[in-house]
């Protein structure tokens, strides 16, 4: 087995361009076990050595309340890691050194420190003595500029000396004042007697113990039984009683006190700080009022760019295929193997494929936005908005994101911090209307409401986007509980971000859709040709798909649509415009959207078409984003997504047809 | 003259005192390097948005249900 090197570190150290350096494109993402937390795993290789390099969360501290600290937590007290690489941002020492004490305070010695953005410190006038923080931390520590690549080799020098056993390490650990060590000694003599000394650092259990953190005190409790834990607990209550407050703020102000005492060994600090020009951006970028309008320039040109250089791409794609289509069928004689491999697999997987121009441009977009250090900015205009509907002020970025395709919104609830908010986030996202629902709208606005088409379809847009809202506010208050993280961020510095550190992330995340694309999506579309075409095909009347409409249609009926919109709407699952494809195929016109418009006129109503426009939209999300769901946050949440929309889309499609047969007369 | 971060103007400095509320909120401050003894300086705050203050070279935006936790010790 190859050794394990763990990436720790704050978020936006570098972490990420590390891991990229080290292992180039050997690398693989998926999720940590059962949640929604990414988990980046990658192979390095080095003078003929392999190792494994996991991507631990970015995380400030490694406290048990949230999920992507435990994980990192465990990780590291479970031996899981040969050697953790500690990524520090040195132009931010006192904060990053925190979470070095932390993980050095489990008891682990294999740690090297890659001393990030030693260009930035520079800029920034802090002087580092490199040979001595070493000696003061005890450990090998790398100076790097990432971004430059400088120290990459050094950093995959020291691993491999590590591994090999030729660095001996002597880590530092925070000292407290006299109370807190003696009560520490105390707790680690109780300790001492039972197995759990054997597994884990006696010092830390006690720390944790005394910081009253919930994995811990329930671990230290199966061991020790009621009757001692009780004395313990005991002792820390008085202890708190002598500093009037928890002692987790106690050695936490203690701990950074140890921090600034070692720093003052290596740093110098300029005397002042002057005023840069972030500072001034920052003026504009988070005034209530200016950081609104700009953020709305922002969205708007990110938009403006995916879609400008996107469609022709993904035009291009879908004439690919049907070229590809066209071509392949000519060689194949027997009908039904022709339909399933053309129109099934072909044109199905197609439909899907050609959104991934969009889809990895927007991946682009936002992370060279993530980059930059602006997404922080947005968040804090967006919070005082977002958090009236049950949601944090970062859900505004997947919210907005789905408005070009669901599937790189869903996964972009990864970058939330708290797992409740990624899965409400996650459940309501579907609801914002995504580019390919608005070529059914545009097209059924401009078929019946001529004149008032973007009317029309701007307010199916707002529905849908408030219907998302106000599920997230009832969602948040009845079915996932929960407080929610409460507003917490840090404003990055602005930076120019890294080309391709910014391709690789996009090329990572959109990768993920592609193999959808070639799974799930290749067994819904083959599915669903099998459906419309035994025991015989559609128009037929004879189809599966058809009988299963008219099984659906006394439900549709409530909303004023026959069985045609129920074959439909089962079709759109695979992806939204199939809706009004499906359409074109039961009523024999193909892809002439013009006869199809006349013939459908004269089936039904206005008022007909903007339910079947509404319903649409807010109906079962489609495969590839209920793939998403899926792997985002477990089965259980895809189908509850599935059902709630389903539902809602049924209630709100019976409500707006009656409400306007009474308003209309 | 103890008050809440809350209601602190924009360019006042203080040192922080004490985080009330519950251990979740507390544990992100902590991490953050917001700590009784913290010096901070406020570097935006128009309620009801977000406060946006200075902790050594970093800023940090807080929501106002926590910055209403955070009891400051206002310098002038
Ligand atoms: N100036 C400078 N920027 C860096 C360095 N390393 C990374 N960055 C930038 O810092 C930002 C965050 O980097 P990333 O690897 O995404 O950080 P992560 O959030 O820790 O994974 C990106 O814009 C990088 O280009 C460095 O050594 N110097």
């Amino acid at each position: 087995m190859e050794k394990v090197v763990a990436l720790a570190g704050n978020p936006n150290v570098g972490k990420t361009t590390i891991f990229n350096a080290l292992t180039g494109l050997r690398q693989h993402v998926g999720n940590w076990p059962g949640v929604t937390v990414e988990k980046k795993e990658g192979i390095m290789k080095y003078k003929n050595r392999k190792f494994r390099v996991v991507d631990l969360p970015g995380t400030y501290s490694l406290t048990a309340r949230s999920i992507d600290e435990l994980i990192a937590r465990n990780f590291i007290l479970e031996g899981n890691a040969d050697i953790i690489v500690d990524v520090v941002d040195s132009s931010c020492l006192m904060r990053n050194l925190y979470l070095t004490m932390e993980i050095l305070e489990m008891g682990v010695k294999n740690v090297i420190i890659a001393l990030n953005k030693i260009d930035l410190a520079k800029k920034k006038g802090i002087t580092i003595d490199f040979k001595k923080v070493e000696k003061a931390l005890g450990i090998p520590v790398v100076p790097m500029n990432a971004k430059e690549g400088i120290g990459i080799d050094d950093l995959k020098e020291t691993i491999v000396a590590m591994a090999d056993g030729k660095i001996t390490t002597n880590p530092v650990i925070p000292i407290y004042d006299e109370l807190i060590e003696r009560e520490i000694s105390h707790i680690s003599k109780i300790l001492k007697g039972t197995p759990l000394a054997e597994k884990y650092n006696v010092r830390w259990l006690s720390i944790k113990l005394l910081t009253r953190d919930e994995e811990v005190i329930k671990l230290v409790l199966k061991h020790l039984g009621q009757e001692k834990m009780d004395e313990i607990m005991k002792h820390i209550s008085e202890l708190e009683q002598h500093y009037k407050r928890s002692l987790d703020m106690v050695i936490a102000s203690q701990k950074y006190e140890f921090i600034d005492s070692l720093i003052h060994q290596f740093v110098t600090y300029p005397t002042e700080r002057k005023e840069t020009i972030g500072d001034q951006l920052d003026k504009i970028l988070i005034h209530p009022v200016y950081g609104m309008i700009s953020l709305f320039g922002v969205f708007y040109l990110l938009f403006k760019f995916v879609f400008t250089v996107g469609t022709p791409m993904q035009e291009a794609l879908d004439s690919l295929f049907a070229s590809l289509g066209d071509l392949v069928g000519g060689y194949i004689t027997s009908e039904t193997l022709r339909g399933l491999v053309v129109d099934g697999i072909i044109g199905g997987v197609g439909a899907v494929l050609s959104f991934f121009p969009l889809v990895f441009l927007l991946f682009v977009a936002i992370s060279f936005l993530e980059d930059i250090g602006y997404m922080a900015r947005a968040a804090v205009v967006m919070e005082r908005i977002m958090r009236k509907f049950n949601l944090p002020g970062k859900s505004f970025i997947p919210m907005v994101m789905a408005f070009g395709c669901n599937v790189p919104a869903v996964m972009a609830v990864r970058a939330l911090d708290d797992e409740r908010d990624r899965i409400l986030t996650m459940l309501v996202n579907p609801l914002v209307p995504c580019s390919a629902r608005m070529v059914v709208v545009t097209f059924l606005a401009g078929a019946f409401f001529e004149s008032h088409q973007a009317l029309v379809a701007v307010g199916i847009y707002a529905i849908s986007f408030g219907l998302a809202l106000i599920s997230a506010l009832i969602l948040g208050k009845f079915v996932i509980k929960g407080e929610g993280s409460p507003f917490v961020i840090e404003l990055p510095d602005y930076l120019i971000p890294s080309w391709k550190t910014i391709i690789i992330h996009s090329w990572e995340r959109s990768k993920e859709f592609l193999k959808k694309a070639g799974t799930i999506i290749l067994a819904g579309a083959v599915a669903i040709w099998y459906l419309s075409n035994y025991p015989e095909p559609v128009g037929s009347g004879l189809s599966y798909a058809e009988r299963l409409g008219k099984f659906f249609e006394p439900l549709t009926r409530l909303m004023g649509q026959d069985w045609k919109a129920a074959v439909s709407l089962i079709f759109g699952i695979i992806a939204k415009e199939n809706v009004i494809a499906t359409y074109g195929v039961i009523y024999g016109v193909g892809e002439s959207e013009e006869a199809l418009a006349v013939l459908m006129r004269q089936a039904m109503a206005p008022l007909q078409a903007f339910v079947l426009a509404l319903v649409t939209t807010l109906y079962i999300p489609c495969i590839a984003t209920i793939a998403a769901i899926r792997s985002e946050g477990g089965m259980k949440w895809a189908v509850i997504a599935s059902l709630y929309d389903l539902v809602l889309a049924t209630v709100v499609g019976i409500l707006v047809y009656h409400l306007g047969l009474f308003i209309l007369g | 003259m103890h008050v809440r971060l809350s209601k602190m103007k924009e360019g006042e400095r203080g040192v922080v005192i004490d985080i009330q509320g519950g251990a979740g909120a507390r544990q992100r401050l902590l991490g953050l390097g917001i700590t009784p003894g913290t010096v901070i300086r406020v570097i935006k705050s128009s309620p009801p948005g977000p406060v946006i203050i200075g902790v050594g070279p970093s800023k940090v935006a807080l929501g106002r249900g926590i910055a209403d936790k955070i009891i400051v010790r206002r310098e002038s």
